[in-house]
């Protein structure tokens, strides 16, 4: 049974400019133990997937979905204050920006101490010792060597990597089932991004988490991931094992994502144009309907006006009218969308 | 650290010398003999002219005599009073800790209340609920002090009868002073009726302490209840959200402390016009306060009362505005940073 599936989400938001689809019928599975990648754009709606699964909707949110299962619950039916529980003890999140997911008014240990998991079998006088002390050795297992300068330390005397490991400890330390990373590495330099996806992949390797790691550079995510799901503009283009979408791409978006790494094996295309995609991104107000890659895609028909459903075959899903390599599925209306 | 309070302590002493020196210059200018508004002595006996001129070194330059008036003020001397001829430091320590004690419980009233509400109002997913607290502090915010203070004065005091409208205890009660705070003296004391001396002190002061409460209550709502929609939006405290912790402990251990920074720095700056309303109330409930000493004061052209009672309370103001200012620094890590940043 899959750790978490989820069937035809759609985020609505509220907008000044009225009511828009910033997520349209998105679907993921992840099954446990595994590193799924999630790959896309900024502004491709990762961060609202990521934040509709932990169950942080901001204000202005609407959310619909067919199913969200989280291992064979229904995400959907529970009550907020359920949900809060979950995200304690089974899912964590990583933020974007670390710095400012600290507290700036109170010092970085104190953060981390409150996050601790309680020893219950202790007694209540030696709990807050207990959690001092897991709270260094957690420290010490993400990697920081000093751990009491760090916790004594504001976040915002904290380098960006330094901040984002203490987040790593705070989130795993309750030794959640998923941990859902959301561009762990971005603004750090190379040295501290290799560190952390080590940090990951241990965690993964050892503690059995599954992670969904969310990134906009497949190079680094087809390194560390054992499946790939790519967004674009708020839908799910492709979805499958990391290898086979990488060496086989069904859908055009893939394939021009793929395209744009710069291939320096051969000397004679240095001084060519690199591959792109036409156009860029449209702006959440001004979302094509169907397919919405439709505009920029050197594949589109007439056809693509509808949203092609998500095809599943042979472990792989693509949302596509005209794929690489393959047929489309046949049970799909062609009309309605 | 110990540079930034040596700062502020430099601060203090600059502006109390301005303070100083304004008052010096008002002096000499008031209309009556320069003798008379410096010490207060009606007519002097040449005896006393000549201990007058060398005190203040009258003959001397404008600097000598500023310096001269320097050391006689902080030395104590501010003169006798004209109409009671008593010293103007004694009648002036006998009235500041009944001032203090109206302005801690009428702070006191305004932060207990105003910041629960504030958070309260930040919190309501109901548009009613918000638009009426918001509509109530509002109201408050705009309503004149006087007017309020003798409209609870005639409903409460005059027309219900449940509470005392005038002064700060019922002049039947002997209370030897010993801190100056009725409240602490009446349970202090050792006199068989302290307990509803004690219960008499607390009536009296519950109509002006909420009169003067208002102000600052609707201030501390309302700035309460912006910093915390702000800060609920924040990246921290989503995150601490993904943590699982419980809403209470997200708004008591993180929200709350970054909401109470902006609260604080208004406190400071609302000082002035809070130390002005308190004489208001003072002279409306007859309170003995400070300011309704310094305004019979400047009724009767005390000048001496009016010096006295100005540098009191200027310097208590400038005092409380520094000290207002070291906590909110104390308290908020950020500004420490920018203090690092800017030395």
């Amino acid at each position: 049974m899959p750790l978490l599936d989820i069937r035809n989400l759609t985020i609505e938001l509220d907008t000044p400019h009225g009511r828009v689809k910033a997520l349209e019928r998105v679907s993921l599975t992840l099954n446990p133990g595994e590193v799924h990648g999630l790959v896309g754009e900024s502004g491709s709606g990762r961060t609202l997937l990521a934040k509709a699964i932990l169950g942080i909707p901001g204000h202005n949110w609407t959310i619909q979905a067919d199913r969200m299962m989280w291992d064979g619950q229904n995400l959907m039916d529970m009550s907020p204050s359920e949900r809060r529980v979950l995200m304690g003890s089974e899912m964590a999140m990583i933020f974007q920006d670390p710095i400012s997911s600290l507290d700036p008014a109170i010092a970085v240990g104190t953060q981390i101490i409150e996050a601790m998991p309680e020893n219950k079998e202790l007694p209540w006088w030696k709990r807050g010792s207990d959690k001092r002390k897991k709270a260094q050795q957690w420290l010490h297992k993400v990697g920081i060597k000093e751990t009491q300068k760090i916790m004594s330390s504001y976040a915002w005397e904290l380098s960006d990597g330094e901040c984002q490991k203490v987040m790593i400890a705070i989130a795993v330390a309750n030794q959640p089932r998923l941990l859902i990373a959301d561009e762990p590495t971005n603004s750090m330099e190379v040295r501290t991004q290799a560190q952390i996806f080590r940090l990951l992949s241990k965690l993964n390797q050892l503690q059995n988490v599954s992670i969904l790691l969310i990134s906009h550079e497949l190079e680094t995510l087809s390194q560390w991931c054992d499946r790939l799901t790519v967004m674009y503009s708020g839908q799910v283009m492709e979805s499958g094992v990391t290898s086979e979408v990488i060496a086989n791409p069904y859908h055009p978006y893939t394939k021009a994502l793929l395209d744009n790494i710069p291939d320096y094996s051969n000397p004679e295309h240095h001084k060519t144009m690199m591959q792109t995609l036409p156009g860029s991104a449209p702006a959440l107000q001004h979302l094509p309907i169907g397919c919405r890659l439709g505009p920029r895609c050197p594949q589109a028909q007439k056809l693509c006006v509808n949203q092609p459903s998500l095809c599943h075959q042979k472990d792989r899903y693509f949302a596509c009218h005209f794929p690489y390599h393959n047929e489309p599925c046949h049970e799909e209306p062609l009309t309605k969308s | 650290m110990a540079r930034y309070l040596i700062r502020r302590l430099n601060l203090f002493l600059a502006t109390s010398l301005v303070l100083f020196l304004v008052m010096f210059i008002v002096t000499s200018k008031f209309p009556v003999e320069h003798t008379f508004a410096l010490t207060g002595l009606q007519s002097p006996t040449s005896q006393e002219l000549a201990q007058i001129e060398s005190d203040y070194q009258l003959d001397s330059s404008q600097l000598h005599q500023f310096f001269a008036y320097l050391q006689q003020r902080l030395s104590g001397n501010l003169g006798i009073s004209a109409t009671s001829q008593n010293p103007v430091i004694d009648e002036l320590t006998a009235v500041l800790p009944a001032s203090f004690e109206l302005g801690i419980v009428a702070g006191l009233i305004a932060l207990v209340l105003g910041l629960p509400l504030g958070v309260l109002a930040s919190l309501s997913k109901h548009k009613i609920t918000q638009h009426t607290i918001m509509a109530i502090t509002l109201t408050g915010y705009s309503i004149p002090v006087f007017w309020l203070g003798l409209s609870l004065s005639l409903w409460f005091g005059v027309q219900l009868g449940w509470l005392p409208i005038s002064g700060q205890i019922n002049l039947l009660y002997d209370i030897r002073p010993v801190s100056g705070f009725l409240l602490i003296d009446t349970l202090l004391s050792d006199s068989q009726y302290a307990t509803s001396a004690f219960i008499d002190a607390l009536l009296h002061i519950i109509l002006p302490a909420v009169t003067l409460a208002v102000l600052p209550f609707t201030v501390v709502v309302r700035i309460t209840r912006a910093a915390m929609i702000a800060i609920m939006e924040q990246t921290y405290i989503k995150a601490a959200e993904a943590r699982g912790l419980h809403t209470s402990i997200i708004v008591l251990r993180h929200a709350l402390p970054n909401a109470f920074i902006p609260v604080l720095k208004n406190l400071g700056l609302m000082l002035g016009a809070f130390a002005s309303y308190a004489m208001v109330v003072e002279v409306i409930f007859s309170w003995p306060g400070v300011g309704a000493w310094l305004v019979s004061g400047i009724y009767q052209r005390d000048y001496t009362v009016i010096q006295g009672g100005i540098l009191a309370v200027a310097l208590i103001i400038i005092f409380l505005s520094i000290l207002i200012e070291v906590i909110h620094t104390a308290m908020n890590p950020l500004s420490r940073k920018e203090l690092y940043a800017a030395n």
